[in-house]
């Protein structure tokens, strides 16, 4: 097992797509199989490379500790002031995600296979080098290399949306790409006033992560009037970006639109990943920089996320279109992980965190299936479609598994991150905060719960009218496209009416690389279902060290206006 | 000839070998039938590089001639420049020649190619300019070649509108200046820079200072905004550029920005320790935060390819005066040692003119495209000039390689990580945030009005994202069936990729630029906590 350093392990998992796409850049005069076929083994390599490093990690007893692993450094550009290292390393907090990077890109481009026939070449490399960013943000050591993986991911997936999305994608790029922008410009002001901070107080130029969070423990940016409520204004700098990447409501808007418009592939990386970068971010930056300022927007963040939770699955009750459905779905899921980071209890972060990798693989694993279900019916109008089950009965299988992982049903992943999340926000309501804030909380968790109820409800009734009942899907001669290479389906009766029971005819199910896209995530989706403490144990320390400085804060606060509350009664 | 002016000659060396070149261009052309002007061109640029690198660039300073690091910097800029800059006017022109276009013939190649070193000699001049004589006569050096360039591009209505109108404020901006100058001439008695600031320094409550400081600081800004096309000397910008070449717009979006950058930097070395400080940092920061917004405002509602990138120079007129802003207002950090905003201003100087040379050597390149045509539709109609946007529909599919290095350049522009342009803007802010950087954000402090800057700065390179985009969409996300000719010349090809290797090699490893950026800033304006060895020492052991 130790055939190579971690070191050099880390670097070549990152640097393994950009090899692939240059090789799948070379064979594009080869046609369309050969490029898919190079980015396929480029991604299950890399995906190989990950999980042996993700075993190697977790087998080295100085991680448990709490010690970065497979560190690289060097010098970047050491200049003057300027410090900023090309410095990676994995620790509990980037490395599911790290994990789960590689293994959505494997489903990016399985669901890619026939779906991308127009410039094959330019589609699978953009999607190897997204897939080298995603690897990279989570892997980066220093601020500015963070930042530039962080923005960078916006290129490719600017690309993927506005050259192989759908009828509005021109827009849906240009959107998607000014808002993200435009949040995380502000992010990348905060975070150099951090540093700067640090420069100037401790006599140290540093741009490294870690030396930034110990250095702001010893001079915690200001939370005073004095000090021009420093830590706050930065906190909200932060939070610009983190907030429209997420998204929380009301920073939403871009991510319908981008999602619906996006090509399967990107979808995926898109709602597995890069939505996760917000969270990230909040727990590797804000969270442990500056609790003050998190002490004092948590209660709001935490209601933000229920305001998202209730009316991400308000709005996606209403949707026609599927694929619009499992977006709202999406604003819907991150309002738990948003409230769960902000209930700033053990339980509820450690939730919250998993809950990342959770959402990430059911909500990829839906973007995928709804993908496949286009491919075949050419709409993604939920009253045009209707029994998909009985002619595909293995994309009903995963689609119902998806669902269910979604809506949080105990055997599976989803419940466990939910169930977390929900136990530590009543957790935070019962204790631990000032008798002002009490009810605040309960209803805000209660809330939350009848988004649980909300979300099985949309996203059951759903599955119904797509998977079952009658076929609806329109007529397949209605100019749909039946290439010869669609084999499976493609002998089945052309003109057919489409209504009434299916027969062998109509059968279109789940496709070799379709299976193979989807079943990775199934085995997950099982898997963290049913052992979760596998996937807690290595993550909790870091979470718990990521989170303790802003509960403490947050306790310090609460105590505080308890005190005050008293005081008042007391002495009316 | 005594000793001292020989040495003065060998401080200018480079100078003398381009206006040598420039004589063999003139006088080949009109009597010797030489044909390739901008060979002796590129040749005299690439024989000045070599006397450049000779020199020691330490600093000697000889009757008015400052030889440091900064001016070695700007030499060093304006003749990599040229170069590139010389590729792309070649190759512009002879597009011109096949094309056969009214009132433009080979003779004229030689003319334009000694033209275009003089400028670039005046524009070195200017650089190493110590003395307020040479510095005029420099901008002057670099003014009038422009004019001829401008005029003699162009025959048609447009091109001759452009070319006096570009006159005419140039003579206004230069006048400006000269009262600038006579101002500081007032105060200092003195056209030496140094013994305007030995004096400044000595008498700076003195009544006339008191008297002309702000009147020389306010015309020195605003002559300087003029060759930046920043607020209030910027409108003139889109009009010109459109109405002339690519290659010219590409010299005037980089050139004269040198020139502009040079003068507010001998500006603050005079007035940076003098009484008023507070009146220059103020006034810069207005103008860049005006600047940038309005450049890039208009830049948002421009359909032609020249007016926007002359709307994206403004706004990038405006980033490169937040540098300055942040120079002009010294650091108070305490233990901090502060790059200054000078050297950000440098080092964003050369990131902007690569790939703003790129863009326009790209454009120059591609020529001209045929119009939209059916073949029943009677004959075809006559190739037009890409002057739109539109007119880079589906570029991706027609000539992917210009395409990408477009979109690369526009992405460095925009400051998209980890392009040039972002290590630009990330200079740029980090000084802006410098200033008083321990101190508390509060309304009206000098801290404040710098954080608000940066904010504005990040805030508008989100903006121009939106118009870059625009370009980039068009290039990638449409399709078309009109050809693009790629007849604009091999050599404006060739500067594009050259440009394009620069992108490359300044994304990689930006420190070598900025290192000498550093230093070129350092030597004009000192780093202000340099005084306290702790911060230095720390600095030094990482």
């Amino acid at each position: 097992m130790n055939g190579f350093s971690p070191s050099s392990h880390l670097l070549l998992t990152i640097a393994a797509p950009l090899v692939g796409a240059v090789i799948a850049w070379l064979l594009g005069s080869r046609g369309v199989s050969a490029v898919r076929q190079s980015a396929a083994v480029t991604t299950l390599v890399t995906l190989a490379l990950a999980a042996w490093l993700i075993v190697r990690y977790l087998a080295d007893p100085a991680t448990a500790s709490g010690l970065p692993y497979g560190l690289v450094e060097f010098p970047w550009l050491t200049e003057g002031i300027f410090d900023v290292r090309f410095s990676l390393g994995l620790d509990g907090l980037s490395l599911w995600m790290f994990g789960l990077a590689a293994l959505l890109s494997v489903t990016a481009v399985f669901v890619s296979w026939d779906a991308i026939k127009d410039r094959p070449v330019g589609f699978y490399v953009l999607l190897l080098v997204l897939e080298a960013a995603m690897l990279g943000v989570f892997a980066a050591r220093d601020v500015i290399l963070f930042y530039v993986f962080f923005e960078f991911t916006l290129v490719p997936l600017f690309f993927l949306i506005g050259i192989w999305g759908h009828d509005e994608r021109r827009k849906a790029a240009v959107k998607f790409f000014i808002y993200t922008l435009t949040g995380s410009v502000l992010t990348f002001l905060g975070l150099l006033t951090i540093v700067l901070w640090h420069a100037n107080h401790a006599g140290v130029v540093t741009f490294d992560i870690e030396s930034l969070v110990d250095g702001t423990k010893i001079h915690p940016l200001p939370m005073t009037a004095a000090g021009g409520w420093l830590q706050m204004v930065v906190f909200l700098a932060l939070l610009a970006g983190f907030a429209v990447k997420v998204p929380i409501v009301p920073f939403h808007t871009w991510l319908p639109l981008a999602h619906v418009e996006a090509p399967t592939g990107g979808s995926v990386d898109l709602a597995g990943v890069l939505l996760k970068l917000g969270i990230y971010g909040f727990l590797r930056f804000s969270m442990p920089m500056l609790p003050e300022a998190t002490a004092v927007a948590a209660p709001w963040l935490f209601g933000l996320g229920v305001v998202g939770i209730v009316y991400g699955a308000l709005v996606a009750l209403v949707q026609t279109d599927l694929k619009r459905l499992i977006a709202y779905s999406s604003v819907s899921h991150m309002g738990y992980i948003v409230m769960g980071l902000f209930a700033l209890t053990p339980v509820a972060t450690e939730g919250a965190n998993l809950q990342l990798v959770n959402h990430g693989l059911s909500s990829a694993g839906l973007f995928a299936l709804v993908g496949m279900i286009y491919e075949r019916f050419h709409t993604r109008n939920i009253a045009s479609l209707g029994g998909i089950a009985s002619k595909a009965p293995w994309l009903a299988v995963f689609f119902m598994l998806f669902t269910f992982s979604s809506i949080g049903l105990p055997g599976l992943n989803g419940f466990v991150g939910e169930f977390m999340i929900l136990l530590g926000s009543f957790q935070r309501a019962w204790s631990g905060v000032s008798p002002a804030w009490q009810f605040a909380y309960l209803v805000m968790a209660l809330l939350a719960v009848a988004g649980v109820v909300l979300g099985a409800w949309y996203m059951l009734w759903a599955v119904e009218r797509v998977l079952f009942g009658g076929s609806r899907e329109p007529p397949r001669s209605a100019g749909h496209g039946h290439e010869p290479g669609h084999a499976d389906h493609g002998h089945g009766g052309h003109g057919h009416g489409g209504h009434g029971a299916a027969d062998d005819h109509d059968r279109c199910d789940l496709r070799w690389h379709e299976l193979a896209a989807v079943l990775p995530l199934a085995v997950f989706v099982l898997w963290i279902g049913l052992t979760p403490a596998t996937f807690l144990a290595p993550a909790a320390p870091a979470v718990r060290k990521a989170t303790a400085a802003s509960a403490v804060a947050f306790a310090a606060r609460m105590q505080a206006e308890t005190t005050a509350t008293v005081a008042r009664i007391t002495n009316p | 000839m005594n000793a001292t002016s020989l040495e003065t000659f060998s401080l200018l060396a480079p100078e003398i070998v381009m206006v040598l070149a420039a004589l063999v261009a003139y006088l080949g052309g009109a009597f010797a039938g030489l044909r390739f002007g901008w060979l002796v061109a590129a040749a005299g640029i690439v024989a000045a590089m070599v006397v450049t690198r000779g020199q020691a660039s330490d600093a000697a300073f000889s009757a008015g001639i400052a030889i440091d690091p900064f001016s070695t910097y700007i030499r060093w800029t304006v003749l990599a420049l040229g170069l590139l800059l010389c590729l792309v006017q070649s190759g512009d022109l002879f597009a011109a020649a096949v094309s056969r276009g009214p009132g433009l013939h080979r003779g004229g190649t030689c003319e334009e190619a000694g033209t275009f070193l003089l400028l670039l000699a005046g524009l070195s001049l200017v650089g190493v300019a110590g003395d307020l004589v040479l510095l005029f006569a420099g901008l002057e050096l670099v003014s009038i070649p422009t004019y001829i360039l401008l005029g003699l591009k162009r025959t048609d209505a447009r091109g001759q509108e452009a070319s006096l109108k570009y006159f005419f404020l140039s003579l206004v901006a230069s006048a400006i200046f000269l009262y600038a100058l006579v101002c500081l001439y007032g105060i200092g008695g003195s056209t030496d820079l140094g013994a305007i600031a030995a004096r400044l320094k000595a008498e700076a409550t003195g009544r006339t200072a008191q008297a002309l400081l702000p009147l020389a600081i306010g015309l020195g800004v605003v002559g300087a905004a003029f060759r930046l096309a920043a607020v209030p000397m910027h409108f003139y910008a889109p009009d010109v550029y459109e109405g002339t070449s690519p290659g010219n717009a590409a010299l005037l979006s980089t050139l004269p920005k040198v020139a502009g950058i040079v003068v507010l930097a001998r500006l603050l070395v005079l007035v940076g320790p003098a009484a008023s400080p507070d009146l220059l940092w103020r006034i810069v920061v207005v103008l860049a935060a005006v600047t940038m917004t309005v450049g890039n405002v208009m830049a948002l509602w421009q359909t032609n390819l020249r007016r926007l990138l002359a709307c994206s120079s403004i706004a990038h007129a405006g980033y490169l005066l937040v540098g300055i802003a942040a120079a002009a207002a010294p650091s108070l950090s305490p233990r901090l040692l502060s790059t200054g905003g000078l050297s950000a201003t440098l080092f964003y100087l050369a990131t902007y003119a690569i790939a703003t040379i790129g863009v326009f050597g790209a454009i120059a390149y591609l020529g001209h495209r045929w119009p939209e045509w059916t073949s029943g539709s009677g004959p075809r109609p006559p190739r037009e000039e890409i002057t739109t946007v539109d007119d880079l529909d589906g570029l991706s599919g027609t000539n992917p390689v210009a395409a990408f290095a477009i979109a690369v350049f526009l992405l460095s522009l925009a400051g998209i990580p980890p392009l040039p342009g972002f290590w630009g803007k990330l200079a740029l802010a980090f000084s802006a945030l410098e200033v008083d950087g321990a101190a508390a954000i509060e309304v009206g402090s000098r801290r404040s009005w710098f954080v608000g800057l940066a904010v504005l700065l990040v805030l508008n390179a989100a903006i121009a994202a939106a118009y870059y985009l625009r370009i980039i969409a068009a290039m990638y996300f449409k399709t078309t069936k009109r050809g693009v000719q790629a007849d604009g010349g091999l050599a404006a090809g060739v500067a594009m990729l050259a440009c394009l290797v620069l992108v490359g090699m300044v994304t990689v490893r930006p420190r070598g630029l900025l290192t000498a950026a550093s230093r070129a800033g350092e030597s004009l304006v000192p780093p202000a906590a340099a005084a306290l060895p702790d911060a230095l020492d720390t600095i030094a052991t990482r």
